[in-house]
């Protein structure tokens, strides 16, 4: 029984390295031909796995797809997933490293932003696939002790993405969402985003540097302390009172605690 | 001299895709279900929330297209638990998977591949069917697949395999029509003798859909990309003769139509079914 399972995993494993692209050789000794050969039958079920992962892939990053064309994009999708085939079962979870791949792919080198526009786009799809949480209301910290409220860590929104980038990468992709896309300046500076989902649609913003680091260093579980030195040295004129109030206001705390013991400074 | 017993409902439904959404939720078409892929509804989506909102008006049969119930290595928990948790929301009318494989070690290949028939994979498959029942708390269906390979050890013929899946566990059958065609030309067996290897009570569902003739090669596929094709309906006609009205779903998921031509095929599957709402009872 246990020889019995072995084999059939050895087939499956087989199996999908074909699927994958790689050797068909090790395969094709356990299929009937049937009148064809069986790597062409192999070839079917990885043609499928490629097509339809691939259009996955296009349905997350269609601006990514549009800037570089279809074509290629069937290529960059073709050589991403031989290397980075899904784990989820579930594809709008597919894609996740896309932007880092694109990032180290010699060929799209001539479009340095196209990494960012990828980024801003996974973060558009986790907003639209995440719901939102009941907003924690301000008072709530009211409860916590003068001398400790420099630990206090807030948990923000599921839904929330936090980059910066080089490039006007919103500029960008609205451009691209357009049938004809209008002129851009790529030169025109950075953007520094707060993506989210707001009720059922998905929203963005560009945030100013000391807000764009505070929330960032909030995002990522800093103490106030530690986030309000990481925006002051952005912005000496950074305002805790205000921008707290204004996390608040938006809804993008849903949870605290006290984290005493963790590093004021990142 | 046989009995003829009447089967009350003539239940025909549609794949619901989202292009359709907007207008089945103004339009209220006359269906009785809508049947949508499990996967693309366990994140929360918009999509998940106009789901629900056209629960209230209609049925809806979950079918699950990534359980992988013939991995040769335990079922992914958090994939049952997220099915189970769409189960709990959707209370759907029906939950179905498939015969086949797409995932090991890690790697989820997003295509239903085949498994080779043996006492060996038939033990296993039944395991997962049970553990799969017993995680969601409900009964599951399971499709016959469409094959463009099968194995040099494969001894058990497939509808005898899915027959003995159906008689160890308890589980039904969605016999996918257009896939015993697709299958039947592939490899050249007789799609009539597949139907008869059927267990009649355990037949819960019936798929069809449209598949096209790959351009090289003498090799049927499966797309859902078209109309029933003429010998499918043929066949499908012999299916409701021999299985009686059951709940029969349109499904049509690339090339996607108007959803005037999908209700058409809905009509002619209703149609088909009102003729044959006689069943020879043995």
């Amino acid at each position: 029984m246990c020889t019995d399972m072995s084999m059939l995993l050895e087939l499956q494993m087989r199996l999908r390295r074909a699927v994958l692209g790689g050797d068909t050789a090790e395969i094709v000794a356990a299929i009937q031909g049937d009148g064809l050969d069986p790597a062409a039958r192999v070839g079917i079920y990885r043609h499928h796995a490629f097509a339809t992962l691939g259009d996955a892939l296009q349905g997350t990053f269609p601006v990514v797809c549009r800037l570089v064309d279809k074509r290629f994009f069937a290529y960059v999708a073709h050589e991403y997933l031989r290397e980075h085939p899904p784990h989820s079962r579930c594809l709008v979870e597919y894609g996740a490293d896309f932007a880092d791949f694109l990032a180290g792919f010699a060929p799209c080198e001539k479009l340095p932003y196209l990494a960012d526009v990828a980024r801003f786009e996974w973060a558009l799809n986790i907003a639209a696939t995440v719901r939102e949480a009941t907003p924690l209301q301000a008072e709530m910290l009211a409860t916590v002790p003068a001398q400790k409220a420099a630990y206090v860590a807030l948990r923000l929104q599921p839904s929330l993405s936090y980059f910066a980038s080089p490039w006007p990468i919103d500029a960008i992709w609205q451009a691209n969402k357009m049938d004809e896309v209008p002129p851009i300046d790529i030169t025109s500076g950075g953007a520094s985003l707060e993506i989210r989902r707001a009720g059922e649609a998905v929203s963005w913003r560009r945030l100013d540097p000391g807000s764009f680091e505070f929330r960032t260093a909030l995002a990522d579980g800093l103490v106030l302390a530690a986030a309000m030195a990481a925006a002051t040295m952005r912005d000496p004129a950074f305002d805790l009172t205000a921008a707290l109030r204004q996390v608040f206001a938006e809804g993008l705390a849903v949870a605290f605690c006290i984290s005493p013991k963790q590093e004021t400074s990142r | 001299m046989t009995k003829r017993r009447p089967i009350a409902s003539c239940s025909v439904g549609i794949g619901l895709r989202s292009p359709h959404v907007s207008e089945i939720a103004a339009t209220r078409p006359e269906l009785a279900f809508l049947e949508v892929h499990a996967e693309n509804y366990m994140a929360e989506t918009p999509a998940l929330d106009r789901l629900l909102e056209l629960r209230r008006d209609y049925p809806v049969s979950l079918h699950g297209v990534a359980l992988s119930l013939g991995s040769a290595e335990e079922l992914d928990r958090r994939h049952l638990h997220r099915f189970k948790a769409l189960i709990e929301r959707i209370e759907p009318m029906l939950v179905s998977e498939h015969l086949a494989w797409s995932a090991i070690d890690g790697t989820y290949l997003n295509d239903l591949l085949p498994l080779p028939y043996t006492e060996a994979s038939l033990d296993l498959f039944c395991r997962h069917v049970e553990e799969a029942q017993e995680g969601l708390g409900r009964r599951l269906l399971i499709e016959n697949p469409s094959s463009y390979l099968r194995y040099r050890y494969s001894p058990i013929p497939e509808a005898e395999f899915i027959a003995e899946i159906a008689c160890r566990t308890g589980c039904g059958i969605l016999c996918d029509v257009n896939n015993i065609h697709v299958s039947a030309w592939n490899f050249g067996f007789d799609p009539i003798t597949y139907l008869d290897a059927l267990p009649v009570d355990a037949i819960g569902e019936i798929h069809l859909a449209g598949h096209h003739a790959a351009e090289d090669v003498d090799i049927l596929i499966d797309d859902h990309g078209s109309r029933v094709a003429k010998p499918v309906w043929e066949l499908h006609t012999a299916a409701l003769r021999r299985f009686g009205p059951v709940p029969t779903l349109i499904e049509w998921d690339t090339n996607l139509p108007t959803l005037e031509v999908l209700l058409d095929e809905a009509n002619h599957a209703g149609e088909l079914a009102h003729v044959h709402r006689y069943v020879d009872a043995a």
